[in-house]
Formats: C-alpha cells, structure tokens, sequence
C-alpha cells in the first residue's frame, strides 16, 4: 500500500466517523418523517459519488481514446466498478426509505428506472470488460461504451423536472439554496465528503492492483 | 409519523455490509497479487544446478 492510499484510507476513515456523528449526533429529527430521514445522509451522498464516478469514466475513457494512454483506461475501469458499488447503495437505502415515507419499496418512476438503467448499464461496462480477452479491444470498446453512458448521468438528474415523479427534486444540484435547515445541509455536506474520500481511497487502490495484475500477465 | 429506527438501521447496516465487503475484496485480492509476486521472485531466485566437473571429453570423429 502506498503512503498516499493510505493517508486516503485513514481520511476516508475519520470521515465516515464524522458523517455518522452529524448524522446522529448533531443533525435534528425531522418534523415530519421522523428519524428515517436520517437515511438521506447515506443516500443523497451515494450517488452524487457514483455522479463522480461514471464522470472520470467519461473524461479517462476521452483520454484513453484519444492518445490510448494504459493508465487513463486502469483509471476508467477502477472509477466504473467503485461507481456501480455506490450506486448500488443509493437503490438499496432509496427503497428501504422509500418503504415507510411512500409506502412502496419500489416504483417505475422516472427518478428510479433511469438510476436503475444506469446501474445496468455500468455493470454491462464491467462485464463487457471481463468478457474480452484481448487488452487492447477491451479498453477500446468498454471507452465507448463508458463515454455512450454518461449521456445517463443528465438523464438521472433532471428526471424529476423532466417527467413527473415520486421522488422529490434535488437536494443539492439544483438552482438557488438547498430547501433545508444548514444543519441537515452541513451533515450532508460532511457525509458526502466523508464519501468522496472513500470512492478516491478505493479507486486509487484498484487502479494500483489493475495495474500489478497487467505487470503480472506481461511479465 | 414514526420513526421507524428499524428502516435506518437496515439501510446503515446493508451500506456498511457492501463498502465493507468490497474492502475486504480488494485486500484479498491484494494479499494474493503479493504472494504470487513472491512465490515468481522465489522460482527466479532458486540457485541451478552448476556442474562440478567439466564432463566426459566429446569424441573427435
């Protein structure tokens, strides 16, 4: 492990430390849903991270095409499988929430099927890359398909203006100030930073092994 | 409406299981890398067998 995975590791650490104490500790409960609000502060962060995510994808799969630079690819593939990991995250707490406030686990609304979509869609990344054998073909086309997909990420986030929706409108991402006590805002904020480090430590440290692995084949 | 402790629970204890055990994947993953590495460096370094003689002369035909 390297001093800098490391340094990330113990930072990530100390953040989600703090994250779960705004959460429980300082945040309020809510007027009106009560303490499973307190969901958000997983939730909302998963996927803004998993937004981060399939984003390096696009700019590493860009890079990877046009000078077919090896590390630009490792950093596509590590950010696309830490990505799917948060977003898998974000579908588990949204339908655990979603069970007491709406009364459903799951619903075809906007909102839910084009994240769902986009989890799919990252898998397929994922499995498109395991599928093919030759290194080369397989950073090729897994750079389109990562730069085809991020046409999802807007598709996502706007889905609650653009049709109507159970889910509610963003919490942050959105025009003006976030509708919420600065309170709920800074517990969120931490959260999302704590998450943050976390998809950095992680991603830093597949791309370190993706690499150890292609040393391995070559040597 | 009530609090529903059950549900937060369930959602912190189902994101601390998946980011846990992707960790934990990648630390295996990490552990098996070094061993192979080692057990390459180690057939690379093995001493050969040297001959101590320099063998029978070859016939000159």
């Amino acid at each position: 492990m390297t001093s800098r995975e490391r340094a990330l590791g113990w930072l990530a650490g100390l953040g989600l430390t703090a994250g779960l104490v705004m959460a429980f500790g300082v945040a309020p409960r809510e007027a009106t849903q009560g303490n499973v609000q307190r969901i958000m502060y997983l939730h909302v962060p998963a996927i803004l991270v998993a937004y981060l995510a399939f984003g390096v994808v696009l700019v590493a799969s860009v890079i990877y095409l046009w000078g077919r630079a090896a590390g630009a690819d490792r950093l596509a593939h590590a950010s696309a499988e830490v990505g799917v990991v948060f977003t898998g995250i974000n579908i588990a707490t949204g339908a655990i929430w979603g069970k007491p406030t709406w009364g459903t686990w799951w619903t075809w609304d906007a909102r839910l099927t084009s994240v769902s979509i986009m989890f799919v869609v990252y898998l397929g990344y994922l499995l498109l890359r395991a599928m093919i054998e030759d290194r080369e073909r397989a950073a090729r086309f897994a750079a389109v398909l990562g730069i085809v997909a991020a046409l999802d990420i807007p598709l996502v986030h706007f889905s609650v203006y653009w049709w109507r929706t159970l889910h509610q409108p963003p919490t942050l991402l959105r025009p003006g100030s976030p509708p919420m006590d600065p309170t709920f805002v800074l517990a969120l904020m931490v959260n999302l930073v704590a998450f943050a480090l976390l998809y950095g430590y992680f991603t830093a440290k597949r791309v370190r092994l993706l690499r150890q692995e292609e040393e391995e084949v070559f040597a | 409406m009530p609090d529903n402790w059950s549900f937060v629970l369930a959602a912190y204890g189902l994101a601390a299981l998946v980011l846990g055990g992707y960790w934990r994947r990648l630390l295996r993953r990490e552990r098996e890398l070094v061993a192979r590495e080692r057990r390459c460096g180690a057939a690379r370094d093995e001493p050969r067998p040297t001959p101590t003689s320099p063998g029978p002369p070859i016939p000159r035909r």
